[in-house]
C-alpha cells in the first residue's frame, strides 16, 4: 500500500506542480485597495525625499543666481548720475521743479490711502495611462512512465523541477508581457497657486546701481491660476494656461513721511517725487507724502533737504521702506518630460511665459496697514520670461493627483525699459496643487 | 537587478503597476493552488485575495532567501489553512491501526490520459479534511509532525486522514482514467 500510496502521490504532486488557472475577473480590484493603504508610509517616506531632494537643488540655483549678481562687470549701470551734478540741476524729464513753500503752519494728519490685501487662486496638470498586463495558461497532460517512487520529504513541489523519471510536457511560459499603453486621459486640467520670491541681479558695476540692489528685498508674492495640460506623447507633455501674479520688492533706506499737501505744489507732471529703483522709477502719486533717501542720489525731487526739512516742518515719520507691487496676468507654453512616471511621477519642466502688467503700485506699511505712494512708470506692458523646473506629481486615482513644481523663472527683458539691460530680475516659486485628467 | 527584484522594489515602494504585474504573473499559479485546498471556487477566491493582501503586507520580510514563488505559495498555503480550521474540525482517529484500508486499487494502474484539470477536479472531490492532509503530505512535503501542528490534529489522525484520502483518488483515478479509455475507444 505505501508504495501505491506514493505513486497516488506522485501523481498529484507532480500533475499540480506547475498547473495554472486563470483567477475569476475582479480579484485584483479587491486586493488593490487594501494594499495601496499598508503602503502609505513607504509613499510617504518618498514624497519627503522628494521633496527635500527637489528643495535643496532650488535652493542652490537659487544661490547660484545671487552669486551671479555679485559678478563684477564693466558695464555702466543705466541709473548712473554723476556726482558733479546736483539732482536740482539735471531734471529727469525736462520738469521744472518749484522751491518749497515756507509756513509755519504743521498739518500731522497723515492723508493716506488703504489698499486691499491680494488674493490668490490655483492652477495644474497630467498623468499616465495604467498599463494592461495579459498572459496566457497553457495546458499539460501527463503520463508515468514508471513506477518508481520517491518517498523521502518533499520540499516544496513548486521551486523545484522534476526530479523523478516523470515526464511532463509543460511549458514554463506562461506570461507574455503584451503592455499596451492606450492613449487616454490625454487632457488634464490643473489649478495650482505659489508663493514666489522675486530679486534681481545686475550687470552694471558702478556704486549706484550696487546700493539700488543693495537696499532692495524681496516680498514674498503669490502666483496662481489654471493650466491645461495636452499629453503629446508617453513622456511629453505640453501645457498652457492663464495665471495671476503678484511680484513684489521692499526698498530700504527711503524715509516716508505724510501731511506734506500743504507745502507741495505739484508742478512737475503729477509728482512731487521720483525713486530710482532696479526695476524702474517710482512716480509718487499722493501729494500727502514727503519722500527722503538716507544716502546715494536714489530721489529726485525739487525739495531736498537744503529747501525743504520735514522735521522742520514736523511732518508724521511714516515708514522707513517702500513695497514695489507689479501684478501680470501670464501666459505659459510649458513642456514637460516625465523622468518617472509611476505612482510618483517626477517631470523636467522648461518653457517660455508671456506676461502682461495689468497693474502695479508703490506704497508702505505701518502697522499691517498699506498706504499709497505712487507707481512705477517705465514698466514694460509686456515681458517674456523662461521657466526651468522639476515637477512631483502623486496620482491619487487614475484622474487626481498633486502636484509640486518648484520652478525657477528668469525674465528675458527687465520690467522697466528704464533700466535697460543692466538688471535682470529673476523668480523663484514653489507651485502646488491638483490636476485632473480627462 | 533581475527582473523580480525590480518589481519587488517597486511594490515595496508602493508602485501600483508592479503590484499590479506581481498579481498578473503569479496570480493563476496560486489560484491553483487556492482550488486545490477548497472545496468552491467562491472560498478559493476569497483565500488567493486574502493570500494576496498577506503577500503584499509582509514583502519587506521575505529575504531573498530561496523562491520568491515558493515564498508566496506558503503563504497562500497558510491562507487556506487559517480558513480551513475556521470552519472545519477534523475528526479525531485515536487509533490508526484499526483503520483497515480497502485495497481496491486496481493493479498496474495506468494514468495515462489524465492531465492536470482532471486531477484538480477529483482532488477536490475529497472530504475537507482528507484534502487537506493529502495537500499538505503529498504535494507540500510536510511531515504528519508538521501537519499535526498545521491543522491542530494529532500525527496519527494526520495518518489517517492521508491514507484514506489515498484509496479515495487511487479508486477515482482508476474509475476516471477507465472512463477516458472507454470514451477514447469509442
Amino acid at each position: 500500500m505505501n508504495e501505491k500510496g506514493a505513486n497516488i502521490d506522485l501523481l498529484f504532486r507532480n500533475g499540480l506542480k506547475d498547473y495554472e488557472v486563470l483567477p475569476p475577473a475582479g480579484v485584483w480590484e479587491g486586493i488593490h485597495p487594501v494594499i495601496k493603504i499598508k503602503s502609505k508610509p513607504v509613499i510617504l517616506l518618498r514624497v519627503a525625499a522628494a521633496i527635500t531632494v527637489l528643495v535643496s537643488v532650488s535652493l542652490l540655483t537659487f544661490k547660484w543666481s545671487r552669486d551671479i549678481s555679485n559678478l563684477p562687470s564693466a558695464d555702466m549701470m543705466a541709473f548712473n548720475i554723476p556726482e558733479s551734478s546736483p539732482l536740482i540741476s539735471v531734471p529727469v524729464n525736462n520738469y521744472q521743479y518749484l522751491p518749497v513753500r515756507k509756513s509755519d503752519q504743521v498739518k500731522n494728519t497723515p492723508h493716506v490711502i488703504i489698499e486691499k490685501d491680494i488674493s490668490v487662486p490655483q492652477e495644474i496638470e497630467s498623468i499616465s495611462t495604467p498599463e494592461q498586463v495579459t498572459y496566457v495558461k497553457e495546458t499539460k497532460s501527463l503520463s508515468i512512465e514508471n513506477g518508481e517512487t520517491n518517498t523521502g520529504t518533499f520540499l516544496t513541489p513548486s521551486i523545484s523541477t522534476g526530479v523523478n523519471q516523470t515526464k511532463i510536457k509543460y511549458s514554463d511560459l506562461y506570461f507574455t508581457d503584451n503592455t499596451t499603453t492606450k492613449p487616454k486621459n490625454r487632457w488634464s486640467i490643473a489649478a495650482m497657486a505659489s508663493p514666489t520670491y522675486l530679486s534681481s541681479f545686475n550687470s552694471g558695476s558702478d556704486g549706484l546701481s550696487k546700493e539700488l540692489t543693495a537696499s532692495e528685498q524681496s516680498l514674498i508674492s503669490y502666483s496662481g491660476g489654471v493650466a491645461f495640460s495636452y499629453k503629446i506623447s508617453k513622456r511629453f507633455i505640453i501645457q498652457s494656461g492663464l495665471y495671476y501674479s503678484s511680484l513684489g520688492q521692499k526698498v530700504d533706506g527711503i524715509n516716508s513721511f505724510s501731511g506734506f499737501q500743504p507745502y507741495g505744489t505739484i508742478t512737475k507732471g503729477d509728482h512731487n517725487f521720483e525713486v530710482l529703483t532696479t526695476n524702474g522709477t517710482v512716480y509718487t502719486n499722493n501729494p500727502d507724502v514727503f519722500l527722503s533717501a538716507n544716502g546715494a542720489d536714489r530721489i529726485v525731487t525739487a525739495y531736498t533737504n537744503d529747501v525743504f526739512d520735514p522735521k522742520k516742518a514736523s511732518l508724521q515719520p511714516v515708514s522707513t521702506s517702500l513695497d514695489q507691487n507689479f501684478k501680470y496676468l501670464e501666459f505659459p507654453v510649458v513642456l514637460k518630460y516625465k523622468l518617472i512616471d509611476k505612482t510618483i511621477g517626477i517631470n523636467l519642466i522648461g518653457g517660455l511665459s508671456y506676461n502682461l502688467l495689468v497693474s502695479n503700485s508703490v506704497s508702505t506699511t505701518v502697522d499691517g496697514n498699506k498706504y499709497s505712494i505712487g507707481k512705477t512708470q517705465g514698466l514694460n506692458p509686456l515681458t517674456l520670461s523662461s521657466s526651468l523646473g522639476m515637477g512631483m506629481e502623486y496620482n491619487l486615482s487614475g484622474k487626481l493627483s498633486l502636484n509640486l513644481e518648484p520652478t525657477f523663472r528668469y525674465y528675458l527683458n527687465p520690467f522697466s525699459v528704464s533700466t535697460g539691460s543692466f538688471i535682470h530680475p529673476y523668480s523663484f516659486g514653489i507651485f502646488s496643487g491638483v490636476s485632473y485628467k480627462f | 537587478m533581475s527582473e523580480i527584484k525590480k518589481i519587488l522594489k517597486g511594490c515595496l515602494a508602493g508602485d501600483r503597476r508592479d503590484q499590479e504585474l506581481l498579481y498578473r504573473r503569479h496570480a493563476a499559479k496560486l489560484y491553483a493552488v487556492c482550488l486545490q485546498y477548497s472545496g468552491n471556487d467562491e472560498e478559493a477566491r476569497d483565500i488567493l485575495q486574502e493570500g494576496f493582501i498577506k503577500i503584499f503586507a509582509n514583502l519587506d520580510n521575505y529575504k531573498h532567501e530561496g523562491s520568491f514563488e515558493g515564498w508566496m505559495r506558503r503563504i497562500t498555503v497558510n491562507t487556506a489553512l487559517e480558513k480551513f480550521r475556521s470552519r472545519h474540525n477534523l475528526y479525531r482517529v485515536d487509533d490508526i491501526d484499526t483503520i483497515q484500508e480497502q485495497d481496491s486499487e486496481p493493479e498496474n494502474q495506468d494514468y495515462a490520459g489524465l492531465e492536470a484539470n482532471d486531477l484538480l477536479g477529483i482532488i477536490r472531490e475529497l472530504p475537507t479534511k482528507y484534502r487537506m492532509v493529502f495537500n499538505l503530505y503529498a504535494i507540500e512535503g510536510y511531515s504528519h509532525k508538521e501537519i499535526s501542528k498545521m491543522v491542530n490534529i494529532s500525527e496519527g489522525t494526520s495518518k489517517s486522514n492521508l491514507s484514506r484520502a489515498r484509496v479515495i483518488l487511487q479508486r477515482r483515478v482508476g474509475s476516471y482514467t477507465g472512463i477516458k479509455k472507454k470514451v477514447a475507444n469509442e
